[in-house]
């Protein structure tokens, strides 16, 4: 069953007197249980394709279907709640709740669905034995390193068991050593969860890892190969 | 994660912005209460005074007397109307008064003043006169001879502030010079030998006696037992003269009368002024002195006023005092707006420095999930958070010395008492215990905070994530 669906997608800004094709005519599928990258240069339209897929921003013209999902047709109230329960986001930097410990961080979402709180420390529990933090459940983002935060990050994303897990260049802050750690985690919960991934990257190193790669450029893809 | 909960983290993580923002509302705040508590009480304290002493509530006069206050616009008092009077429910006695102009002299000085013509009795009811007679004053002999006994360095030290200074009973003198209960016993007495002033109030039968106010007094450099030579108009012009003896020295709160008035038996003021039976007016001493009582008794009375006579209530007869307070109490309102000005700009200043900070953070949780409603709760709660301890904390902080002041008002001394004095001021400044004005100042507080998170509401309601995450 496909998870993402899109067709014929544009995004333009016209922000400045220029006009920007950002994406400029993509049609891309997603089964379950991929680990994708994107690649492709700078400004080639990476985030602003994964912006697309999360249903942060919305086409100029083109159709983005989750799960059968129209994103254009829901309320903003409403796209925020389908965010929440469909979609795991990891960000570059600054993914963390700073008020928040590590273990506080991974139940959040958790917290919004409104899970029970057993359910929620088991399943927080679980996470960070899996990216190996289950030492510093108590720290707060301030007190991690980069790359440990980052692996909170990915932890919170899987939490709620969301449909796939969006992350754009989740290692560009990262030196090699954390970046491929980070990378090992993500592959095994992709395995584990048969959750989806889809990351963006500069990283050869990382780029070697995925088993889709899709090659941006000038905001259309150029390639799509399978490494499997 | 609860909003109260994570709100509450969200503020210690800034500890010094949400402290300065908690101290600059408590400033205001304290600052506001103290200085309006000052100001009304001031107020207050004035109207009580001039009213008090002088005005009274409710007058009767001649239509005229109020444009003209001459003697030639007097009217005679019947017993038969007096006693119509005194059947309202809200009247307690009539206290009839003639009052003129005189020219007053002693040995080496002459002074216009106001002549009062009272029913010793009566008159004490109403503008309480014997309990306002000297009893000690602090003269330059008085202060040395103290000096030379064995008081407290405190109160030694508050002799020579208090110098020249005259009180009408043991209170005022014992806090002034910072004379505790338990020591009084000793100390009283050594001050009644050096300081203390003989005198006595008059009665009815006292012809040719008068009371004079203790500046007049000081001014006229007279005391008890010397001679005054009135001279003045008579009623229709006749010629007013006569010599009186100084019975006792009166210090009345306000300064505009205590310098110029010349209090003696009503009866001696018909005969100096040739009116028999005549009055300027009838003080009414009234039961409820509430604006409104005073009102409804007026028009209560109305009907069986005399064709010529007019009831004057005491904001028609202290006009001039409630303009000039109107407009202190404007220069003082514009002060209190000013400080709200800044605290409002800090505030707002301090809201914008932490939503801009917050962008990436607050897009970064709409994006993951989080209404913006809720998020919104959360900041709410975190304003709410600053704002009530800075309210709570200076009203708090406002209440020792708004009742401290009540208890030991500010006295300006020296120049700045003198300067009061000449506007007609009591040098005297006691606070107003809390009251309505409390709520009215956090009321203001509360809406710079209501406009603040309006403002931050407005601002996450409109958030863009896909800026907020470029940020
Ligand atoms: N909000 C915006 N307004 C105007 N132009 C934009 C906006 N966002 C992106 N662009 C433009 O769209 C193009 C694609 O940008 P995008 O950020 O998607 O590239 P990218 O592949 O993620 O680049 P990088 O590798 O540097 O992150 C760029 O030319 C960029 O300048
Ligand atoms: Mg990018």
């Amino acid at each position: 069953m496909k998870v993402i669906e899109i067709t014929d997608v544009y995004k333009i800004y016209n922000s400045s007197e220029i006009k920007v094709n950002a994406v400029n005519g993509v049609s891309l599928d997603f089964e379950e249980a991929e680990f994708a990258a994107i690649v492709g240069p700078s400004g080639s339209g990476k985030t602003t394709l994964l912006n697309l897929l999360g249903g942060l921003d919305l086409p100029t013209s083109g159709k983005i279907l989750i799960d059968g999902t129209d994103l254009s047709l829901l309320k903003s109230s409403q796209l925020i709640d389908f965010r929440m329960r469909n979609i795991g986001f990891v960000f570059q930097a600054y993914n963390l709740i700073p008020v928040l410990t590590a273990r506080e961080n991974i139940e959040f979402i958790m917290n919004l669905q409104k899970m029970s709180k057993a359910s929620r420390e088991e399943r927080s529990f679980e996470l960070l034995k899996a990216v190996g933090l289950d030492d510093r459940a108590g720290s707060r983002p301030s007190k991690l390193s980069g790359g440990q935060q980052q692996r909170i990050a990915v932890a919170r994303a899987l939490a709620s068991k969301p449909r796939f897990v969006l992350a754009d260049e989740p290692t560009a802050n990262l030196d090699s050593k954390s970046a491929s750690t980070l990378l090992e985690i993500m592959e095994k919960l992709n395995h584990e969860e048969k959750i989806t991934f889809i990351f963006s990257t500069h990283d050869p190193r990382v780029v070697k890892m995925a088993h889709r790669i899709i090659t941006l450029e000038d905001g259309k893809v150029v390639s799509d190969v399978r490494t499997e | 994660m609860k909003d109260l909960q994570m709100a509450w983290r969200n503020l210690w993580r800034n500890r010094r912005r949400t402290i300065i923002t908690a101290a600059s509302v408590f400033f205001a705040i304290f600052f506001a209460l103290v200085m309006r508590s000052f100001q009304l009480g001031a107020y207050d304290r004035m109207f009580k005074n001039i009213i008090e002493s002088y005005s009274g509530y409710l007058q009767l006069q001649q239509k005229d007397y109020f444009e003209e206050p001459s003697i030639d616009n007097s009217f005679v008092v019947s017993p038969e109307m007096l006693e119509a009077f005194s059947a309202d429910k809200n009247v307690d006695i009539l206290v009839p008064r003639l009052e003129s102009f005189a020219l007053v002299a002693a040995e080496s000085r002459t002074q216009g003043a106001i002549v009062m013509g009272v029913d010793p009795e009566k008159e004490t009811r109403v503008s309480d006169m014997s309990s306002r007679l000297i009893r000690y004053r602090l003269t330059e002999q008085a202060v040395a001879g103290l000096h030379k006994e064995s008081l407290p360095e405190k109160t030694k030290n508050a002799l020579d502030v208090f110098l020249n200074e005259s009180f009408s009973g043991p209170g005022r003198l014992m806090i002034d010079l910072g004379i505790a209960d338990e020591d009084s016993a000793e100390i009283m007495p050594v001050l009644r030998k050096h300081a203390g002033f003989a005198n006595s109030y008059f009665d009815n039968n006292d012809t040719s006696k008068v009371l004079i106010g203790n500046a007049l007094s000081e001014y006229l450099k007279v005391g008890i037992g010397d001679t005054l030579v009135l001279v003045g108009q008579g009623y229709h012009g006749t010629s007013a003269a006569g010599i009186y003896v100084i019975k006792g020295i009166v210090k009345l709160p306000a300064p505009d009368i205590d310098n110029k008035v010349v209090y003696m038996t009503i009866d001696d003021a018909r005969q100096l002024y040739g009116a028999p039976d005549m009055a300027t007016s009838v003080v009414l001493a009234l039961h409820d002195t509430e604006e409104k009582s005073v009102l409804n008794t007026a028009d209560r009375l109305k009907n069986i006023l005399p064709e010529d006579e007019v009831f004057r209530n005491w904001k028609e007869l202290n006009a001039l005092l409630i303009n000039q307070m109107d407009a202190d109490n404007k220069s003082g309102m514009i002060m209190i707006g000013i400080l709200y000005l800044v605290i409002a700009f800090g505030v707002f200043g301090t809201v914008l420095m932490m939503l801009a900070e917050r962008t990436r953070e607050f897009g970064m949780l709409v994006s993951i999930g989080m209404q913006k409603t809720k998020l919104a709760r959360v900041v709410t709660l975190e304003l709410l958070f600053v704002g009530f301890l800075g309210i709570i904390a200076g009203v708090i902080a406002s209440l020792p010395v708004v009742f401290y002041g009540n208890i030991h008002p500010i006295r300006f001394t020296g120049e700045l008492g003198k300067m009061y004095e000449d506007y007609g001021f009591d040098p005297i400044m006691p606070t107003m215990l809390p009251d309505n004005y409390y709520l009215w100042q956090v009321f203001v507080v509360l809406l710079i905070l209501i406009i603040a998170v309006v403002f931050s509401t407005r601002k996450i309601l409109r958030i863009n994530v896909t800026n907020s995450l470029r940020a």
